[in-house]
């Protein structure tokens, strides 16, 4: 088994009177390339946030490559090499598309100008995005804003990257070329968990479904599994 | 059209520097007190336009810096740059409390309480009147025991020159980057490994600091200080420097300062309505030129004069 990569036990999120995450076991090994699913107010997001720093857990634990990173803010798990990108496309609007790109590569512990400079433009390169990058971020199309923030989160060369919703409002060819970038990126050993609601779209990409409903886990496993267990259709269709 | 640009360049720089000798005493003062708000409209520039944190609690800075140097050479009778240094140090520290306290405010909120902080110093100085000489004022060293002004022009100068060069050498370092960043977005600054709260503190601690040495410089040349320079007017006398000339440009933040201190003295035959204009001017600036007037009218110049070139963005 490849190393762990991300752990938690019993992780529990409230919001005033609602338990918005239950008790959640999760794990997640090097190179895997796990899909989270769930219908809405399942408790996706609110688990990504918790995983990313962006929340603290009321109760439970997060182990970040066998470190405790329980309380830690959002930038020491960026600093641990934890990556994301938001549900709702977040960009710094009036900086060009390379300045988005060096602020991660800045911030990495280390890092030089001039290399963080070439990370960018290969990171950009490959994105398609190349030719843009001194356009200000807010005015790229929806579709190139959210390769970009995919490019900013590569930035910091993740152990393991969280994509909330990337399918979310992009048209079918869009869609399609994220799915051959992530397959790409994921070849070359890069790991992900990607939350959607575009089960068919996921069913194409990811190895292993985790679904969330009510706060809960509901099951873990392969797709075939997923999609035939009977807690999950309940929770989907209502059967 | 290179050797145009550095002619007039040339030109400029040796007007500044013979200013002294070709104006009265009294417009000589003028221009020092307009050096003294470049400085502060450029820092509250640093820490409102590049930074995002928007505060209204600069001049207290001001007052923190001038009234700490002035009491300490009172007091303990020491050389005065050493008490402007206090000065600034003393803000740097303050600044950073506030910055640390107002972490979780934004927007409004965070104007709000640095409104409330500037009232609680500008209040405690005028009720210390044992310490601070209260609303009566107090009488501070001057710098220079000259008969003409010219050398605090020149050390203002100094000042401001180098002032500005540390400001703009931050905003263009991988400081400054991250700034724009938390300005721009604070969740997605701290998801690409920006340190939020280090950079929030740092900013207020920076610009603070910078509002201090200002401070020091003004107390020791007026030679009296009292508790309205802190007060609300003067901050929005700031206020309206940065956002007229461009908030988001150091070098236009200091020309709209500079420029709209001489207009106000320009126009000081015309009463309280001299301010009535310029509180039209920042209304149709903000309604129609949101980076300053002077961005627009540089982007204009540019246009019809060939040796002037395009404005370069800097925030």
């Amino acid at each position: 088994m490849s190393a762990l990569l991300i752990e938690t036990h019993a992780l529990s999120m409230r919001f005033g009177g609602i338990l918005a995450v239950s008790e959640l076991d999760f794990a997640v090994h090097a190179g895997e390339l796990v899909g989270l699913i769930g219908p809405n107010g399942s408790g996706k997001t609110t688990t990504i946030n918790m995983l990313t720093g962006h929340l603290v857990p009321v109760q439970g634990e997060i182990m970040v490559r066998g470190v405790r990173a329980h309380g830690q803010a959002a930038s020491a798990y960026a600093t641990m090499g934890v990556g994301r990108t938001f549900q709702i496309t977040q960009l710094f609007g009036r900086m060009t598309v390379l300045e988005n790109m060096l602020v991660p590569g800045l911030a990495r512990p280390g890092s030089k100008k001039a290399g963080a400079t070439r990370a960018a433009r290969r990171h950009l390169e490959f994105l398609g995005l190349a030719a843009l990058e001194n356009l200000p971020a807010k005015n790229l199309s929806g579709g190139q804003q959210k390769l970009l923030e995919l490019g900013r989160a590569l930035m910091l060369e993740p152990a393991i990257l969280f994509l909330d919703e990337p399918f979310a409002g992009v048209n079918p060819f869009l869609r399609d070329e994220i799915i051959v970038l992530v397959q790409k990126l994921h070849a070359e050993g890069r790991t992900f968990v990607i939350v959607d609601h575009d089960i068919e779209a996921l069913q194409r990409l990811v190895h292993r479904m985790v679904v969330m409903a009510r706060g809960r886990k509901i099951a873990d496993g392969t797709v075939e599994d997923v999609r035939h267990d009977q807690e999950v259709l309940r929770a989907y269709a209502g059967f | 059209m290179r050797a145009v640009q550095i002619v007039l360049c040339a030109a400029l720089g040796v007007l500044v520097l013979a200013f002294p000798g070709l104006v009265n005493a009294y417009w000589l003062s003028v221009a020092i007190l307009a050096i003294f708000y470049a400085i502060v409209t450029a820092s509250w520039a640093l820490l409102v336009g590049y930074a995002g944190q928007f505060s209204f609690g600069h001049m207290a800075f001001v007052s923190l810096g001038a009234y700490t140097s002035g009491l300490l050479v009172k007091w303990f009778d020491i050389p005065i740059p050493l008490g402007m240094l206090a000065g600034v140090v003393l803000c740097a520290i303050v600044g950073s409390g506030v910055g640390f306290v107002g972490l979780r405010m934004r927007g409004p909120y965070l104007a709000l309480f640095t409104v409330a902080f500037s009232e609680v110093l500008r209040i405690i100085f005028v009720s210390e009147v044992e310490i601070t000489g209260g609303s009566g004022g107090l009488e501070v060293a001057p710098l220079f025991h000259t008969r003409s002004d010219a050398p605090y022009y020149y050390v203002g100068l100094v000042l401001l020159a180098g002032s500005l060069a540390a400001m703009v050498a931050l905003v263009s370092s991988r400081w400054g980057l991250f700034f724009r960043a938390i300005r721009e977005n604070e969740a997605a600054a701290a998801a690409a490994g920006v340190k939020v709260v280090r950079f929030r503190v740092l900013a207020f601690a920076i610009a603070s600091s910078f509002a201090g040495l200002a401070g020091g410089f003004y107390g020791h040349f007026l030679g009296i200080l009292t508790p309205d320079i802190g007060s609300v007017d003067q901050m929005g006398l700031v206020v309206a420097m940065a956002v007229i000339g461009g908030a988001e440009s150091l070098p236009a933040a200091v020309i709209g300062a500079l420029a709209l201190e001489a207009l106000v003295e320009a126009l000081r035959s015309y009463g309280e309505w001299r301010l009535v204009v310029f509180g039209a001017l920042l209304l149709l600036t903000i309604r129609f030129a949101r980076n300053g007037l002077l961005a627009l009218a540089w982007e204009q110049l540019a246009r019809v004069v060939p040796v002037v070139p395009a404005p370069r963005k800097t925030a």
